[in-house]
């Protein structure tokens, strides 16, 4: 076979349904042993998009990430926060151990200002990991950050909503994340490089408000019902 | 001692020309605008003359370029001159209006002779595309006549520059008018004719001022001079023939000016974080720009890219006549180390400062912000975001010992709509605020809402439930 057929192979860029490659492309773990397990292995591919398809915030999705932002953030890499749809609270990032003087939250006004600077940020060796809430992206977009991040090495997380789900996207790792009924974080893998996807597990994330496990979460006779009797 | 005198003929002109990126013909007329000051090569090569009429000259050449001369233009104009000349000479005196003076007898050890000193100048004139006229005298007086009169070498023998000057016409040693007619009428007709003459004779038949005056030339009277000192800042202006209407015009003198702060700072030993650039208007007042870098920074294609970003974003409001770039701060230059003490790259820290700063100039300086806990009881107040500025380090005392929080905090609180379906923790009672009037008294509780979201809810003291954050 010729060499440039090989290198394709090898890259596991030509999909070969018959066989999974092991792929060496450079990845961080994600810190949640069930997740890696899932992603044969690899976590959060680096030089690549990642997209994290969310509806609603407060189902453990930043909690998802934590785990590599406390150990980017440990090694001196900064965590870029592109666009966020509400503050990133200071305490619980405080709490949780991640180093604030290498987090910066930027706002961008509008479309062509993100796709710039979310570019740059992804071309500069400082960055360690960039989550973007992108309000809406063309393919064409998608594919310009793609390149940008094959540039660097970093982690680049999209948040985006679920219905862009049986979109084509060009990123390396897709994961739809859904709540579960005990507080968990249910993730279906939507796409990944390499390998076949629709692994579907769950997270634990009961921890992220310090809830003991339940089996049947109990209710505190709250007195939200008092105020309405 | 030896003194080097340089003379500028067209001064004025050659500091116009070097911002210009196509050579037009171009002449520099007085202040009334009656007659051509200086003319450039172009000009001249087309029959205009110094001392013509200006509508001459126009006829002559159509498309030719005007400026009009200012008398304080001028001496800011030597000064930069003086600016680089005090790089490689210490001594300077400024002679307004077109020329520098320097004492370069003690500088033929350091250079290695005095054809190395003068090949160093002759140099640094090219290098600035400037034209001068440069001599080297045994007193200042004589090196400047002789510079005037284009007859300058480089030479440091005593006896030499006297025959120089002794062949020089009376015209040319700037007497005043009616001392050079009464000598003229004597018949003297050279200067060394003047300085045969016995001093007593010419103290008394002419004035004493006559004779201190040939005798500084001469060298046999003291002719103190005293030195000039570099400003503490560095400022630049470049001005142009015709208005510059768009921003891509203004990066040639840009680039210019720039590369010349770089040099200035390399040689101070320093760097800078923040640009002062004007850009003045013909009507208007000047537009002012602030360019600041998130860490000092002495290079030239750095501050360069800043200004086109910032350029970019910012459209001209009027065309520009003259562009000033000044710097005021200056900072230390860090010695570059192999690892800092946080075992951080100097290669690292610089990208850190280069992405921060193009994203700043882009953005604007407020859009980037950097989150830090504050001690505050109050969720609303118990964070602050700060402007992105150099690395600095806050210190957390104890991290584990704050409360559990959201990750996410809403921008205002927003109203519950529906009842959660699953409470998990609660009440916590925050209160306080009395003390500088807003004042808040809630109590806390996580809930799960029906969608699966956790939500950090409160019922204030007016009864209503209000969500305040997310578990994310």
């Amino acid at each position: 076979m010729s060499e440039l057929l090989n290198t394709l192979m090898q890259d596991a860029r030509v999909w070969q349904g018959h066989r999974h490659n092991k792929i060496a492309t450079p990845s961080e773990p994600t810190g949640y042993q069930v997740l890696d397990n899932q992603l044969g292995g690899i976590g959060w591919p680096r030089g690549a998009l990642s997209e994290c398809l969310v509806d609603q915030p407060g189902i453990g999705e930043i909690h998802l990430l934590l785990p590599l932002m406390q150990r980017l953030t440990g090694t001196g890499k900064t965590v870029f926060w592109l666009n966020p749809p509400h503050t990133p609270y200071a305490p619980a990032l405080a709490r949780e151990g991640i180093n604030l003087d290498q987090v910066v939250m930027i706002q961008a006004e509008d479309e062509g200002d993100f796709l710039w600077t979310l570019e740059n940020c992804l071309r500069s060796p400082v960055t360690g990991l960039v989550l973007a809430w992108p309000g809406k992206l063309a393919t064409r977009d998608i594919r310009r950050l793609q390149l940008a991040s094959e540039a660097g090495s970093n982690v680049c997380v999209l948040f985006r909503e679920r219905r862009h789900t049986d979109q084509n996207s060009p990123a390396a790792l897709r994961l739809e994340l859904t709540p579960g009924d005990r507080q968990d974080l249910k993730v279906n893998v939507v796409k990944r490089r390499g390998s076949w996807p629709g692994q579907r597990c769950s997270l634990a994330m009961a921890h992220r408000a310090d809830l003991a496990f339940r089996d049947t979460p109990q209710v505190v006779q709250g007195p939200w019902h008092q105020s309405r009797r | 001692m030896l003194w080097l005198y340089l003379h500028f003929p067209h001064l004025l002109l050659d500091h116009i020309r070097r911002d210009r990126q196509e050579q037009r013909p171009l002449v520099i007329v007085e202040g009334t605008g009656q007659r051509v000051l200086q003319s450039c090569p172009e000009a001249r090569n087309r029959g205009v003359q110094t001392g013509m009429r200006l509508k001459t000259a126009i006829t002559l050449v159509p498309e030719l370029g005007i400026v009009r001369a200012q008398p304080e233009q001028d001496e800011r104009i030597l000064e930069d001159q003086a600016r680089w000349l005090y790089r490689y000479a210490a001594h300077i005196t400024l002679t307004p209006p077109d020329g520098l003076l320097a004492e370069i007898g003690s500088l033929q050890k350091l250079y290695g002779g005095l054809p190395a000193v003068w090949q160093t100048v002759e140099q640094a004139l090219d290098e600035h595309r400037l034209t001068a006229w440069a001599a080297t005298g045994h007193t200042p007086l004589a090196a400047r006549l002789i510079a005037r009169a284009g007859k300058g070498e480089c030479t440091g023998d005593r006896g030499h520059i006297l025959r120089t000057l002794e062949a020089m016409p009376l015209m040319a040693a700037e007497f005043d008018a009616k001392t050079c007619t009464r000598l003229q009428r004597l018949g003297l007709n050279t200067l060394g004719e003047v300085f045969a003459l016995p001093a007593p004779e010419l103290a008394r038949r002419l004035s004493p001022e006559t004779l201190a005056r040939i005798q500084r030339i001469q060298g046999s009277r003291p002719d103190p001079q005293s030195p000039w000192q570099p400003p503490h800042s560095f400022r630049q202006q470049a001005d142009f023939v015709q208005e510059i209407e768009h921003s891509q015009g203004l990066l040639f003198p840009l680039q210019r000016m720039l590369s010349e702060l770089e040099d200035d700072l390399c040689w101070r030993q320093q760097d800078t974080d923040s640009l002062h650039l004007i850009l003045q208007h013909r009507h208007e007042e000047g537009t002012r720009l602030r360019i600041r870098t998130s860490g000092p920074e002495h290079r030239a294609d750095a501050f360069l890219n800043l200004i086109r970003l910032r350029l970019e974003q910012q459209p001209l409001r009027a065309p520009v006549v003259a562009l000033v770039l000044s710097v005021k701060r200056f900072v230390g230059r860090e010695a570059p180390t192999g690892q800092d003490l946080l075992g951080e790259s100097q290669d690292l820290n610089e990208a850190w400062h280069t992405l921060i700063s193009r994203l700043q100039a882009r953005l604007g300086d407020h859009a980037l912000k950097r989150l830090s806990p504050r001690e505050d009881h109050r969720p609303e107040r118990a964070w602050s975001a700060s402007e992105v500025q150099s690395k600095h380090k806050t210190r957390l005392t104890n991290p584990e010992y704050l409360p559990r929080r959201p990750v996410w905090l809403l921008q205002g609180p927003q109203p519950l709509t529906e009842p959660p379906i699953a409470w998990f923790s609660g009440p916590e009672r925050i209160s306080g605020g009395w003390w500088d009037g807003e004042r808040v008294h809630r109590d806390y509780y996580i809930a799960q809402l029906r969608s699966g979201q956790l939500a950090w809810v409160f019922r204030d003291v007016r009864e209503g439930w209000f969500i305040h954050g997310w578990f994310g």
